[in-house]
């Protein structure tokens, strides 16, 4: 087994210039997958550490009529936590309100979040240190929307528990910058005793965000939903993208299999006499397929060197250095970071490494396994096929 | 030296040829004996090729019974018949099949790196092959830099390297000059003699024949005449 590999490689080697221009159109789909799905993972990891960072935290504890998705949940889904069970987490109450920038008429969500927390990274610390009367923090995205900058004024609407409207000049005391879509556009952050106050629900949440220290136990009327749980939709979307492209580097691994289909089947049309050489001299037909199966398999092993070498620069580039997109997450409703560092995990590496010397193997055997028929008599003349 | 190294016994090969058949070798009756220095002679088309394929283990008898080394070959499976081949028979063929992207050396080497001999082993028997054959300074060239009378003593090394029973040898100097033909017969005799390989041969090449101990003329598929040769060595 080793001596067929061996004479394999010796036979590519010797072969030169042609084997590499083989192992390149092959090293092209390799570096492509490397390079597409490191894009990919990288994103992946940034959003999945945004959006924990931002919102997730290590998972949450909704009010059992708290639904996210459904905006009719918000009325009544809150509610008061037992004092013994708040243990490591962060309240938000989640209301419904309006604000009327420049005369303008916006729909917010109104978000109390608990201003000495360090959980997530919306900067609720400004709202405790502030002296205005009604202090609000926007996202870039929502501040850009609104037109509102930094200190100014906005009238903000909303009905109290009872349905009764009321409205206060509220004041824009923070502008953060996030990549996490769903605690910008549309949103409005402030104190949570503050809305509790606006809203006449004293001491409720619509949901908490657990800390890494948090121990979920069955608490009547709330639901713990887990990180992993809460971060599958984001990973969900992304991995959708992976497979969707997986198309583009499929058609180029296509080609550089066909390439070396075409350079094997010729191979034996034209070494036909060296197959009945081989097998003169004690080889048998297994052997013989067996050697040249090696060398087609061997090509995505040259192809894999040869992409090492030119990619790996390029991929530590991209590691370091990353890749800007000029599209903001926003308009695509994901979280996606300005610029994108990728990642190149070692079973990616390991994976692509197989995918590439396992169809290369099997498409070489395609071609090369005729020889099982040919005549050795035959092959030794040149007229065995 | 009367061990018999072949026995064909009733040998009978034909060829499906369309509809019908076509016999190229019919009821042959021979024995080689270990050591013999021989050859399958006659015109073109009289089955000296077929009768070598089949000692060769690398075609197979329609009738009859061909025992080489104690094996028959009309019923031996691939993998024994390559077994055969890489122990005990070395090939020479007309047109050298000498690897070209292989060294000198290296095409000696292969038929040793089969029988998975150590690399010592191999560089002392590949060494003595190629002083056989008076090649020992082409050890690094490739067969495309070498004249035809080279590469075939080139390739009378990779079948003696091993030291094999038998060398079957079919027209080896068709495409040689008279000189290089006279080289390789007496490059094979002196092998015949020192290392007691047994060789056949098939020829039309009178420049072989008189090297011949033995000449088995074939006619049409049979053997018309056997004649035993009064031992002589030639020099040019
Ligand atoms: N595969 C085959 N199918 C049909 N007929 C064949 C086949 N191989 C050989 N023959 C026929 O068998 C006969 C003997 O062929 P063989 O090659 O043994 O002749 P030869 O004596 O070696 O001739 P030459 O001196 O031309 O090499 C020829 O008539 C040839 O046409
Ligand atoms: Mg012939």
């Amino acid at each position: 087994m080793i001596l067929v590999w061996k004479l394999a490689y010796k036979n590519l080697i010797r072969a030169g210039l042609k084997t590499w221009l083989n192992a390149l159109a092959l090293s092209f789909a390799f570096v492509l997958i490397i390079f597409y799905n490191g894009m990919i993972d990288g994103w992946n990891m940034e959003a999945r550490q945004d959006a924990v960072e931002w919102d997730y935290g290590y998972g949450h504890l909704r009010n059992a009529g708290y639904d996210p998705a459904d905006p009719f949940s918000i009325q009544d889904g809150h509610g008061i936590l037992p004092e013994p069970f708040r243990k490591d987490l962060t309240p938000v109450l989640v209301w419904q309100g309006t604000i009327y920038p420049q005369g303008r008429m916006m729909p917010v969500l109104i978000k109390g979040i608990e201003v000495n927390q360090e959980t997530v990274k919306i900067p609720s610390e400004i709202l405790k240190t502030s002296t205005a009367g009604y202090p609000v923090l926007l996202g870039r995205k929502m501040a850009e929307s609104a037109g509102l900058k930094k200190g100014d004024p906005v009238l903000l609407r909303w009905r109290d528990k009872n349905g009764t409207f009321d409205a206060v000049e509220a004041t824009v005391v923070g502008i953060f910058e996030t990549n996490v879509p769903f605690v910008d556009g549309g949103q409005l952050w402030m104190s949570l005793k503050t809305l509790q106050e606006m809203t006449g629900l004293h001491d409720e949440a619509s949901f908490y965000i657990a800390n890494e220290a948090y121990v979920p136990e069955p608490i009547d009327g709330w639901t713990f939903i887990d990180q992993e749980t809460l971060l599958k939709p984001v990973t969900d979307l992304i991995n959708a993208k992976k497979y969707g492209a997986a198309i583009m580097y499929l058609l180029l691994l296509a080609i550089g299999l066909l390439v070396i289909f075409d350079t094997q089947a010729f191979a034996i049309f034209r070494r036909q006499k060296e197959i009945g050489t081989h097998i003169a001299m004690g080889m048998t037909k297994g052997e013989v397929i067996r050697m040249f199966t090696a060398e087609g398999a061997m090509y995505s092993i040259f192809a894999i060197v040869l992409g090492g070498l030119y990619g790996t620069p390029l991929f530590i580039y991209l590691a370091k250095n990353g890749i800007s997109f000029p599209v903001s997450g926003d308009t695509m409703g994901i979280i996606i970071a300005p610029t994108i560092y990728s990642v190149y995990s070692a079973a990616l590496i390991v994976k692509t490494f197989l995918l590439l010397v396992i169809s290369a193997t099997l498409v070489s055997l395609l071609a090369t396994r005729k020889i099982a028929t040919m005549n050795p008599v035959e092959a030794l003349k040149g007229k065995a096929l | 030296m009367n061990e018999k190294i072949i026995i064909i016994e009733n040998l009978v090969k034909r060829y499906p040829m369309g509809e019908t058949e076509f016999t190229a070798l019919k009821n042959i009756n021979l024995t080689f004996d270990k050591g013999e220095f021989a050859g399958f002679v006659g015109p073109s088309g009289s089955g000296k090729t077929t009768i070598l394929n089949i000692l060769g283990s690398l075609d197979t008898p329609t009738e009859g019974k061909v025992v080489v080394e104690g094996e028959d070959v009309s019923n031996l499976s691939e993998k024994a018949s390559a077994l055969l081949r890489k122990e005990h028979i070395g090939f020479i063929f007309q047109s050298f099949n000498l690897l070209p992207v292989y060294t000198v050396f290296e095409n000696v080497e292969l038929s040793l790196l089969l029988l998975k001999k150590s690399a010592a082993e191999r560089e002392k028997a590949v060494t003595a092959a190629l002083e056989w054959v008076g090649l020992q300074d082409m050890a690094r060239k490739k067969p495309p830099q070498l004249s035809g009378g080279e590469s075939q003593r080139v390739a009378i090394a990779r079948a003696i390297v091993k030291r094999p029973n038998i060398v079957l040898a079919d027209e080896p100097t068709a495409n040689l000059d008279a000189e290089n033909a006279h080289i390789i017969m007496q490059t094979m005799q002196k092998l015949n003699e020192e290392l007691k390989t047994t060789f056949i041969f098939a020829t039309h090449d009178e420049k072989v024949m008189q090297y011949l101990k033995r000449k088995i003329h074939l006619q049409d598929g049979r053997v018309s005449k056997d004649e035993t040769m009064e031992t002589k060595t030639l020099q040019l």
